[in-house]
């Protein structure tokens, strides 16, 4: 009865005891925090909203369209799809691919370096942005013991036998290779391992390879020089 | 003037308050998981699906197309040689033979980490005004529209989506 009263009198503002320990706070001051407590959700629920229907906007864009194969999108900049994210702390897949010469190169040959694997190609103007870092990154830690490999991921469109498209396509990442004074080795045809490298949905993409020959970082998108730096200082030190 | 004073539980106080948090927190979170996973079409053919046009005469034919969100694509005349140009084709034998498509001028995009380039791109809705001679009858075109979409920060393979129009010649 008495713990009634004491409620009671606590609602006309009287100060009142709940519990063992208890402190003062202003009515006012109450009142102001929860005021803005409630605006911040209505700004976030509104935020929200607006959030949900650009999402179910894009969905019903993708449902009109369900008879035509879809991409993944990673929509978050720098930010790798798990596909890609799947592959760090296993071992790199396997790959023999050719130079633009004909020399064939594996990453096995590479063991014992610290790799990175850059997925790239000559319609990709970011891959064209991040080009002069991996140069300048190359440079930097070549004696450390880094090894770059630029992947062209060209000719997905092309089939097998189109000699001359092929021809074509060579030509112009030769000629995007001396445009951009590429000095590390650049291999063709990275398409053909898409599906062991998580994908290739988007580019650029790169791996980065400890000596051992485990990926240890992975990255979609550009996201910096930086970042990459600081990635390929973790494949040479584990 | 007394001011009014609550006494407040302390433990209730910091309760309520983390609990309030928490909730918005969780919230928060949840919508940023199901943001990373989205997946999009870049390019959506929107309309016309069907158009009546005099037989054997030049007749003007507007198409219009919906890029998603975020993303962006070349224009038709895009800003260097090595990037894939937005065209649009009609297969031959079709019985409806594109004469001619006019393709809007793309807007000046730059990306963030390198201001230096400047893209020649499309975004949002875009319209290609074309051409068409279409044969007398109902013809089934499948025209195809090539192009290479982009976000700030990352490329998707250049794809080729279907233009689906029936065209009746009269």
């Amino acid at each position: 009865m008495l713990a009634v009263q004491e409620r009671l009198r606590g609602a006309r503002g009287v100060p009142y005891n709940i519990g063992m320990r208890s402190f003062p706070v202003r009515r006012n001051t109450l009142v102001l925090g929860a005021v803005l407590l409630l605006l911040a959700i209505f700004g976030w629920a509104g935020w929200a909203n607006w959030e949900y229907r650009q999402q179910a906007a894009e969905r019903q864009l993708a449902l009109e369209r369900a008879a035509h194969p879809d991409i993944q999108v990673p929509t978050m900049a720098g930010t790798a799809s798990p596909s890609v994210t799947a592959l760090e702390g296993k071992p790199a897949p396997p790959f023999t691919l050719e130079k633009l010469d004909g020399t064939k190169v594996s990453l096995a040959s590479l063991r014992g370096k610290a790799v990175l694997v850059n997925f790239w190609a000559t319609w990709c103007a970011p891959c064209k942005i991040e080009t002069p870092w991996i140069i300048e990154l190359q440079n930097k830690y070549a004696s450390q013991g880094l090894e770059v490999v630029g992947i062209s991921t060209e000719g997905e469109d092309l089939k097998a036998d189109d000699t001359a498209g092929w021809a074509k396509q060579k030509a112009s990442i030769a000629d995007a290779v001396k445009q951009l004074k590429i000095p590390y080795t650049v291999l063709i045809n990275g398409d053909s391992l898409s599906d062991q490298y998580g994908g290739l949905d988007a580019l650029p993409t790169s791996f980065y390879i400890d000596r051992k020959g485990t990926i240890v970082a992975s990255q979609e998108g550009l996201t910096g020089e930086a970042d990459m730096e600081a990635k390929i200082q973790k494949a040479l030190k584990e | 003037m007394k001011k009014s004073v609550i006494r407040v539980g302390r433990f209730r106080l910091a309760a309520g308050l983390a609990a309030g948090f928490a909730v918005v927190a969780a919230a928060w979170c949840a919508l940023g998981q199901n943001r990373s996973l989205m997946t999009v079409t870049p390019v959506t053919y929107l309309y016309p699906e069907q158009v009546t046009v005099p037989a054997g005469r030049a007749s003007a034919l507007t198409l219009h197309f919906q890029i998603a969100q975020g993303l962006h694509i070349n224009s038709h005349t895009p800003s260097d040689d090595y990037l894939i140009a937005t065209t649009l084709t009609f297969p031959a034998g079709s019985g409806v033979r594109l004469v001619n498509a006019d393709y809007p001028p793309g807007s000046d995009l730059t990306l963030a980490m390198d201001p230096k380039t400047h893209l020649s791109v499309y975004t949002g809705e875009f319209a290609i005004n074309a051409q068409i001679v279409a044969q007398a009858g109902n013809h089934l075109v499948e025209g195809q529209l090539r192009y290479q979409a982009c976000d700030g920060s990352q490329c998707l393979p250049p794809k080729t989506i279907p233009v689906a129009i029936d065209v009746i010649g009269r």
